[in-house]
């Protein structure tokens, strides 16, 4: 927290109010930034994922002295001055060429990190195609392929699924336009050979492809029609470098879903083919001394008998109101 | 049939995979579990090729997916899919908002069962049996202040004793009521006081 600010102003409430904690989220910004030394080919790659995120993202022209496996506190704090929980750092160096880090933030606080070591000779930028450009908003299908994203451990390649998700989902709605349906995001992880996976030498760890496709539809004289694709560009090739995991309580924090979103089921009640609805209901064990039957003539008792049993009855009903309300009071 | 022999083949709309996609059609997401065997050359061509079948496959399986299984309308915005909620889970930005701590009025008000006051009661103009005109309740000309400007007042003898010293009576429900208003100021305090510390 920088400091806790008491708004003076109706400006100054909406803009906290924006940036607060809310139960359905707005969608992520992303914030694209890089370091000291940053290649052109890194940073061509910032602006072609800017462009795919446009709209919720900002980008700083500046350089900024940060290595965010080393120190990530400014990191933390741009995402905090900028309501920015997705970061992108780009860097480049002898050791690590071309490197885009993602960051995720968690409450303004550093949640985990991914070094994305792009292939500069295989690097090819949006401008590179020339094909029809997608509209600024447009939500990716997005395609994940290869045995590494199904992993049950998590790993690299399911933390770079889960961001790449959450790079690419947007602004997550329950409606869409048919034909807002116009590109489609691949991202395939090569087989692991097993000589490859002994070796702890990043350049020989399995290539992570990242592409982007058009997505024509054609009539096939069918119901649903036929797929074909186009590339649109960036064409990208990573390699996982180093990752910090997230904490296991801030990740559980992160994971948590407000109560509201779902309505809850109801016990013991069911809609049966026809729509009605059926409902289970428990009664308390059944006294048949109580029950009332037919009241007839000549089950009727005495007239002596009677008179006696009326007037203990009236008793009993004039007490029990008033044990009521001594309860109450 | 006539017409499939007449017009060109038709062209295929479904995908063949040994292991079966899974979706999340809420985030617009097909998993392609079988492995993606690229082709051991140097040769881009091949491989962007490879790439875009497998791309295609997908996206073709999804849109199918989405086509048979979410509910079309049709507006005059456009045909709208209802997509599903997501499932995959991703992590929050912020998180989850905690509701305001209750304040002890809050609390005894629930207890109680006392409901808030109305728009009605809350204003500041009340009828005036007595002359007959509406007056403010508080304020300038406040009911609150009636008789606190009269140039003659009845002491009370006994109160007179116990007085503070530099008091007098002229005063004495403004005294009041700014003591009040720091009580609450006080309560105020407690109970900020108390939600940090349940927090």
């Amino acid at each position: 927290m920088l400091r806790q600010i008491k708004p003076r102003n109706a400006r100054s409430k909406r803009a906290l109010e924006k940036r607060a904690p809310k139960a359905v989220e707005n969608p992520k910004t992303a914030l694209f930034l890089r370091g000291t030394s940053c290649s052109q080919i890194t940073q061509d790659a910032l602006a072609d994922l800017y462009a795919l995120r446009q709209t919720h993202a900002k980008r700083f022209q500046k350089k900024n002295p940060v290595h965010p496996f080393e120190d990530a506190s400014s990191l933390a704090f741009f995402s905090e001055k900028n309501d920015c929980s997705l970061l992108l750092f780009g860097s480049s160096n002898k050791k690590r060429p071309h490197t885009i880090t993602f960051v995720r933030t968690f409450d303004y606080k550093i949640l985990d990190m991914l070094e994305f070591c792009l292939d500069g000779e295989t690097f090819r930028s949006i401008s590179q195609f020339k094909t029809e450009k997608v509209p600024v908003g447009t939500r990716p299908l997005m395609v994940f392929a290869g045995t590494a994203f199904e992993s049950p451990v998590p790993n690299a390649f399911t933390m770079a699924k889960s961001m790449l998700l959450d790079f690419f989902r947007g602004e997550t709605s329950d409606k869409i336009d048919v034909e807002g349906l116009r590109y489609c995001v691949l991202v395939t992880a090569d087989e692991p050979t097993s000589a490859e996976t002994a070796a702890d030498d990043p350049a020989s760890k399995p290539v992570l492809r990242l592409r982007v496709y058009n997505i024509r539809t054609k009539r096939s004289g069918q119901r649903l029609p036929r797929v074909e694709l186009e590339e649109h560009g960036p064409r990208m090739d990573f390699r996982l470098g180093r990752m910090q995991e997230p904490d296991e309580a801030m990740l559980k924090e992160a994971m948590r879903k407000a109560k509201t979103t779902e309505e809850r089921t109801k016990k013991n009640i069911s809609t049966d083919i026809m729509g009605d609805k059926i409902g289970r209901i428990h009664m308390g064990k059944l006294d048949l001394s109580e029950l009332q039957t037919r009241k007839m003539k000549g089950l009727k008792r005495e007239r002596d008998q009677r008179d006696g049993d009326e007037e203990e009855e009236t008793v009993v009903w004039e007490e029990q109101p008033k044990q009521k309300r001594k309860v109450k009071a | 049939m006539a017409a499939t022999t007449e017009k060109p083949a038709k062209l295929p709309v479904t995908v063949d995979k040994p292991t079966p996609y899974t979706f999340d059609l809420g985030l617009l997401l097909a998993n392609d579990p079988n492995p993606v065997s690229v082709p051991r050359t140097h040769d881009t061509a091949t491989l962007e090729a490879h790439l875009t079948s497998v791309a295609r496959d997908g996206a073709q399986v999804l849109i199918n997916q989405l086509l048979t299984t979410c509910p079309i309308s049709s507006t005059p915005q456009g045909v709208l899919l209802s997509l599903p909620p997501q499932q995959t889970p991703l992590p929050r930005e912020k998180p989850v908002p905690t509701p305001k701590p209750e304040t002890k009025w809050e609390a005894f008000a629930k207890r109680r069962g006392i409901k808030p006051k109305t728009r009605e009661q809350r204003r500041n103009l009340q009828y005036n049996e007595a002359t007959g005109e509406w007056e403010r309740r508080w304020g300038y000309k406040g009911a609150n202040k009636a008789g606190q400007d009269e140039p003659i007042i009845e002491v009370d003898a006994k109160k007179e004793a116990e007085r503070q010293e530099g008091t007098s009576v002229r005063g004495d429900k403004r005294r009041e009521i700014r003591e009040r208003v720091k009580r609450n100021e006080r309560r105020m305090r407690k109970n900020l006081r108390n939600a940090e510390g349940r927090k």
